[in-house]
């Protein structure tokens, strides 16, 4: 099949070699590229039950079929591992010229196992001790250049931070934790380059569709993502009561104007870029540096870097919603200038912005409760940034928040686990919950955790569609068809912000790929791939212990309706949640609890070497394995649908 | 009406939060039926929630007659704006069941039912009955003529956006809303906030200069969504705007 080069690169970095190891193009067919495919490999490569930061457990970068093509956003990949933070499946994207150099090297994927004996970067194919351990991502990719195109920790990923992201060209795989796995592998770098070129079925007519979605995309459908970026959700997520503030306790923030994308655009300078090989240009980068707050908690820190002062400001900073939610009313700080640089930090230091926003808005609740007697505070620009470097060193405190929130409530104790932001380890992105019912069940059942990549279920919340304030039955069917498309999007892979300028989603995206591979695609084929993708990601979860309580939201969210605000009286009551969930659950062909019938999990493993393995594992003892409907006893049985 | 009555503005309040705050000076206990599908403001009352929201008025004051305190009821809809105390009370002051009785309708949303009456209603129900009439009729209601009520047009409601804005234009003639713009709507007419009288949703957005792009026939723009006070999202152009609303017109695509 064209588009494809039919194997990955296995490569040990405990006995430093590597080999090709051949994929069928049946299961190529079935799971595209991107998550898809990364989450197949996962299945096969890592061991059940393993660590996430032991030698064993496989990191693994997965390319697509789109990747190199004229197609615009195509140049993305998927890092796929086991999380450090939650145990589950994390896969992560990131768009840069690594992904272009990877399939250059006439792979569809690379998959490292093992751990070097020391600080090691793995160049062209060999390991060498690292002479970049101990700098960020960004310096290491400098030093790496000139062997290619590169993807870095920075020093949190070395310190295993349990939310450090993986870095390439100032992009991130950031969330899940990605970056400490690559740290536990003593990995600071891979630089990669090539030159094998991909076989596309029709080079011609893929111009032409490249052509007509480059036209689609330079539309009405991205102009907001151009024109003011992501950062334009923040004041209205403000007015409509949507914006998570000081660790979820309110929805506004009362200094959201100061951090809008409006005011951002009329007082600071401003530049535009995009990611490789797209012409949307969605991203965006702000100066800041001026503010006493900044100086002063920059002066506190202890990164290399220079501070920021108004003689010597830095470069423009490239920041997403997420970011400044997370670091700006989650935490209550409202002076842009240190939430811009608080940004920068993370990126310097490696870390995902939510999860270090939220771990911070947490513990400064639990300051506040009198739960820890030490630690940040909300309304304290001071000294941020000194907590952010503080979590990337794992100095004092900072040890334990840089385990995250759910592991921060264990050792806090008493109550904190009903208000720590997480599900299933992984804090919540910007969005409340409790005013954003369907994106609250996205929540709950996510895969990933509380993850709004693999669900776009706020999309439903933000229309006339439904009642956002009462989930429902709809809610639970638009959950469905919103990881039915991410779970397309993220394995093709193309970057969400060209859905708009797709007419059909399913239809065209099978044009795309007949036109690359050669296979006959059509739309009701990929419907059934991205569900079976959903499956595939959810079996891994299931394999690792997964039960049916962790698809909950904290009790914060089911218990206190939020008080004040566009949203004051909103509530998600527990038995409304629940509803959702199993209506979900059928949906989805699954039980009612979630389990996944045994008719659907003989496809997912058909090509899987493992599947007795597989069975092994679920009907350990302990595990109800007629649940699941797995082999017991010699035989497999159906799962019942309740 | 195209909005939940409960949540649409009566000078400060919610039009649920206005109604209840009426009744409070004169009575001992409120008690709201609401539906499970709608959410309410937290309001110093009880909630109950409608067992049976498709048999209709009935059923809810069946359920409120049920859960309420005392001998009798006063039961309103929430779409009362003109509703006083004095109205309340010399409805109490009749005795027993009565009723509003104007231009030959009886007003059975504005009444007193005997908290009692509940079971009556629930028979009237399982006999396929869905008027309330039929159950003051069972009670042997006064009616009471318009000429004897203090406050003529307490008990009058509204079912059309015409008819909200008309009882607010009765109150303050000069009644505005506030308009604000954000995101590319803010860039393209270069206005952020500006305050324009109450109207239909086409009416408020008109009367800003240069916003004919928001606007597609009876509809918001595709790109575009209007939030009102915060927690509405609508597109169509024909509900009301009521007194100082909060209007924000934002970008469609939210979202990361």
């Amino acid at each position: 099949m064209k588009g494809f080069h039919g194997c990955y690169w296995r490569f040990d970095l405990g006995l430093g070699r590597g080999e090709r190891i051949p994929i069928d193009d049946s299961v190529l067919e079935r799971t595209l590229g991107g998550v898809g495919l990364g989450a197949w490999l996962l299945h096969r490569e890592a061991p059940i039950g393993v660590d996430p930061l032991a030698p064993e457990a496989p990191l693994i970068f997965s390319f697509s079929p789109l990747v190199g093509t004229p197609l615009t956003t195509s140049a993305k990949f998927a890092v796929v591992a086991k999380s450090p933070l939650t145990g589950g499946i994390s896969d992560a994207l990131s768009s840069s010229h690594f992904a272009i150099a990877g399939k250059r090297l006439g792979v569809d994927a690379i998959v490292l196992v093992g751990a070097c004996a020391e600080p090691s970067e793995l160049v062209d194919g060999s390991l060498r001790p690292s002479t970049n351990w101990g700098r960020s991502a960004e310096e290491t990719a400098k030093s790496l250049a000139a062997f290619g195109r590169v993807a870095a920790i920075g020093v949190a990923g070395e310190n295993q931070v349990r939310f450090a992201g993986i870095s390439a060209d100032g992009r991130h795989a950031g969330r899940g934790g990605l970056g400490a796995v690559m740290g536990s592998k003593r990995l600071k770098a891979i630089a990669i380059r090539g030159d094998v070129e991909t076989a596309v079925y029709d080079p011609a007519r893929v111009d032409r569709l490249a052509r007509a979605l480059r036209e689609r995309a330079a539309s009405e459908s991205t102009a907001k993502y151009r024109e003011l970026g992501t950062v334009g959700n923040l004041l209205s997520f403000d007015r409509l009561g949507v914006l998570p503030t000081r660790n979820f306790q309110q929805s506004h923030f009362d200094r959201a104007e100061e951090l809008s994308a409006e005011r951002f655009h009329e007082t600071r300078a401003h530049q535009r870029t995009s990611c490789a090989s797209c012409t949307i240009g969605c991203e965006h980068r702000f100066a800041y540096g001026t503010s006493t707050s900044t100086r002063a908690a920059s002066s506190s820190a202890s990164s290399q870097d220079a501070s920021p002062t108004a003689a010597n400001a830095p470069a423009p900073t490239r920041v997403e919603y997420e970011s400044l939610f997370a670091l700006g009313p989650l935490c209550g700080i409202g002076d842009p200038d240190v939430v811009l640089a608080a940004s920068r930090r993370c990126d310097e230091l490696g870390i995902d912005t939510i999860s270090a926003g939220a771990t911070l808005a947490f513990a400064m609740e639990c300051r506040a409760r009198g739960l820890l007697t030490d630690g940040p505070r909300f309304d304290d620009p001071d000294s941020f940034l000194g907590w952010l470097d503080d979590i990337g060193h794992r100095r004092g405190l900072g040890d334990r928040l840089a385990e995250g929130s759910l592991r921060l409530a264990r050792s806090v104790g008493g109550a904190s686990i009903d208000f720590a932001p997480q599900v299933k380890g992984l804090e919540l992105p910007g969005y409340e919950p409790r005013s954003l019912q369907t994106m609250a069940l996205g929540f709950a059942v996510g895969v990933r955790g509380a993850d709004h990549n693999r669900s776009g279920a706020y999309e439903a919340d933000f229309s006339d569609e439904v009642d956002r304030f009462h989930g429902d039955a709809h809610s639970s069917r638009f959950a469905v068809e919103s990881e039915d498309r991410a779970a397309l999007l993220d394995s093709l892979i193309l970057c969400k912000f060209v859905r708009g300028a797709l007419e059909d989603l399913y239809a065209d995206s099978a044009a795309l790929l007949h036109a690359v591979t050669g296979h006959p695609f059509d739309g009701d084929d990929l419907r059934r791939i991205a569900a079976s993708i959903v499956d595939l990601r959810k079996a891994y979860n299931i394999r690792e212990g997964w039960q049916p309580a962790l698809d909950t939201l904290p009790a914060r969210f089911l218990d206190e309706p939020l008080e004040t605000g566009p949203a004051r009286g909103a509530r998600l009551p527990r038995e409304r949640l629940e509803a959702m969930i199993a209506r979900y659950n059928v949906l989805r062909g699954w039980s009612r609890e979630g389990w996944i019938p045994v008719s659907r999990l003989e496809g997912l493993f058909e090509d899987l070497d493992l599947r007795d393995d597989w069975f092994a594992r679920v009907s350990v003892p302990g595990r109800d394995a007629s649940k699941l409907g797995m082999k017991v006893d010699g035989r497999v049985r159906e799962a019942s649908d309740r | 009406m195209g909005r939940p009555k409960a949540w649409l503005p009566w000078f400060g309040r919610s039009m649920v939060e206005h109604v209840v705050d009426c009744l409070l000076p004169v009575v001992d206990d409120v008690v709201v039926v609401t539906s499970d599908e709608v959410s309410l403001p937290p309001l110093p009352a009880r909630i109950v929630h409608d067992r049976d929201p498709g048999l209709g008025p009935l059923a809810g004051i069946r359920q409120g007659l049920e859960a309420a305190r005392g001998d009798r009821a006063f039961v309103t809809s929430v779409d009362a704006p003109h509703l006083t105390k004095d109205h309340v009370r010399a409805l109490l002051d009749v005795g027993g069941a009565a009723a509003p009785f104007v231009d030959d309708h009886v007003q059975v949303l504005s009444a007193i039912y005997p908290c009692a009456a509940w079971k009556q209603a629930e028979a009237l129900l399982a006999e396929g009955v869905r008027r309330p009439l039929r159950l003051l009729e069972s009670l042997g209601y006064e009616a009471v003529e318009s000429a004897r009520m203090r406050d003529p047009g307490a008990w009058e409601g509204f079912n059309t956006p015409g008819e909200y804005l008309e009882a607010v234009r009765r109150v303050e003639p000069d009644a505005v809303a506030h308009v604000e713009f954000l995101g590319r709507a803010a860039r393209k007419i270069d206005t952020q906030r500006v305050d324009v009288p109450v109207g239909t949703l086409g009416e408020v957005l008109a009367r800003v200069s240069g916003t004919s792009f928001l606007m597609e026939s009876n509809r918001v723009s595709k790109g575009y969504l209007v939030s009102i006070g915060g927690r509405e999202l609508v597109r169509d152009l024909e509900i009301p705007i009521g007194p100082g609303e909060a209007v924000s017109v934002i970008d469609a695509l939210a979202g990361g």
